[in-house]
């Protein structure tokens, strides 16, 4: 809720657009490198498999192990593939932290480029 | 089975109804004429001689001049009152049974148990007429509309940066141009282990 009254209200300006991808570089305060995203799945893999394309994100190598055991063990799913589904879910869970983080991200690097702006238009008026 | 017959003959033997009245000729329940019908109650012959006349209107609690007419329908010697809504009874004044705005023995009109003691009333203005009933309602409705309409671009979203996918974001699976396929990385927030 708050985020909405940021975005609406008080700094429609320095908001983080939630509808496209972020604007500033990724590796931009990080002097270290940040560790890339992978998975193990290969595109063929997925193919075979006929994973759906909304499932297809970076968490498809839990899913996959999940289909696995799903496959194994049908109709008793829920008792045999418990724990693939747990840890397909946490996987779920952390990507949307991410998520969270890189709108955070977004919005504060917004503010600091709006800083940046106005201590420079003052200097310039000097 | 057994405590069914045990049930049977209980019912059969106690000739008196199931429900909690006191047994006396007095009605002073709350309840308006909820009691059950005692035989003494019954209406008396239509009154030819004003003898007759006058001991219908004492059993009735009125006076003689004011036993004029007789009840719609074959009651007997029921006289007919005035069918007045509790509602524009006195509400200060003392009554004997407040609950029903009555005092002890005074007649009343013999539909009143069916139309309700605080139900009907033919003289009654409801509080809305049809014209405002009908303005309110299409008032709500465009009201809810124009809602809808003033607050959509402002939508509902949680504080997240859309999905990401891997493969260039699903380049060739969405049916991109092999050949176009653009480069696209995502990270963590973590730094890279050497």
């Amino acid at each position: 809720m708050g985020n909405m009254w940021y975005s609406y209200v008080s700094n429609p300006d320095t908001a983080p657009d939630f509808k496209n991808p972020p604007t500033f570089d990724p590796m931009y305060g990080f002097p270290d490198g940040r560790q890339e995203r992978t998975i193990c799945a290969t595109r063929e893999q997925l193919d075979r498999a006929k994973v759906p394309l909304k499932k297809r994100d970076y968490c498809v190598d839990y899913y996959m192990k999940f289909l696995e055991c799903r496959q194994k063990h049908f109709p008793r799913v829920w008792s045999y593939c418990h724990d693939q589904i747990h840890e397909w879910e946490h996987c779920q869970i952390e990507d949307t932290v991410l998520r969270v983080k890189e709108w955070e991200r977004e919005k504060r690097l917004k503010e600091r480029a709006k800083r940046k702006a106005r201590r420079e238009s003052m200097e310039a008026l000097d | 089975m057994a405590t069914f017959m045990k049930v049977c003959s209980v019912l059969a033997k106690h000739k008196k109804p199931l429900i909690c009245h006191r047994q006396s000729n007095l009605s002073t329940s709350s309840r308006l004429f909820a009691a059950f019908w005692n035989k003494d109650w019954k209406p008396g012959p239509i009154p030819r001689t004003p003898e007759e006349r006058a001991a219908a209107a004492k059993k009735y609690g009125l006076r003689p001049e004011d036993y004029n007419a007789l009840a719609d329908g074959d009651i007997g010697d029921y006289p007919e009152l005035p069918l007045v809504a509790r509602s524009w009874r006195d509400p200060f004044e003392d009554y004997d049974l407040p609950g029903e705005k009555r005092n002890f023995g005074e007649p009343v009109n013999a539909s009143a148990d069916i139309i309700g003691a605080d139900l009907w009333d033919p003289n009654a203005d409801g509080r809305y007429t049809y014209g405002q009933m009908l303005m309110y309602g299409v008032l709500t409705f465009f009201g809810f509309v124009t809602a809808f309409l003033v607050l959509s671009p402002y939508e509902y979203f949680p504080p997240e940066m859309p999905k990401q996918y891997p493969f260039n974001n699903l380049y060739l699976e969405k049916g991109g141009d092999p050949a176009n396929e653009p480069e696209i990385k995502h990270y963590t927030f973590k730094v890279p282990e050497e």
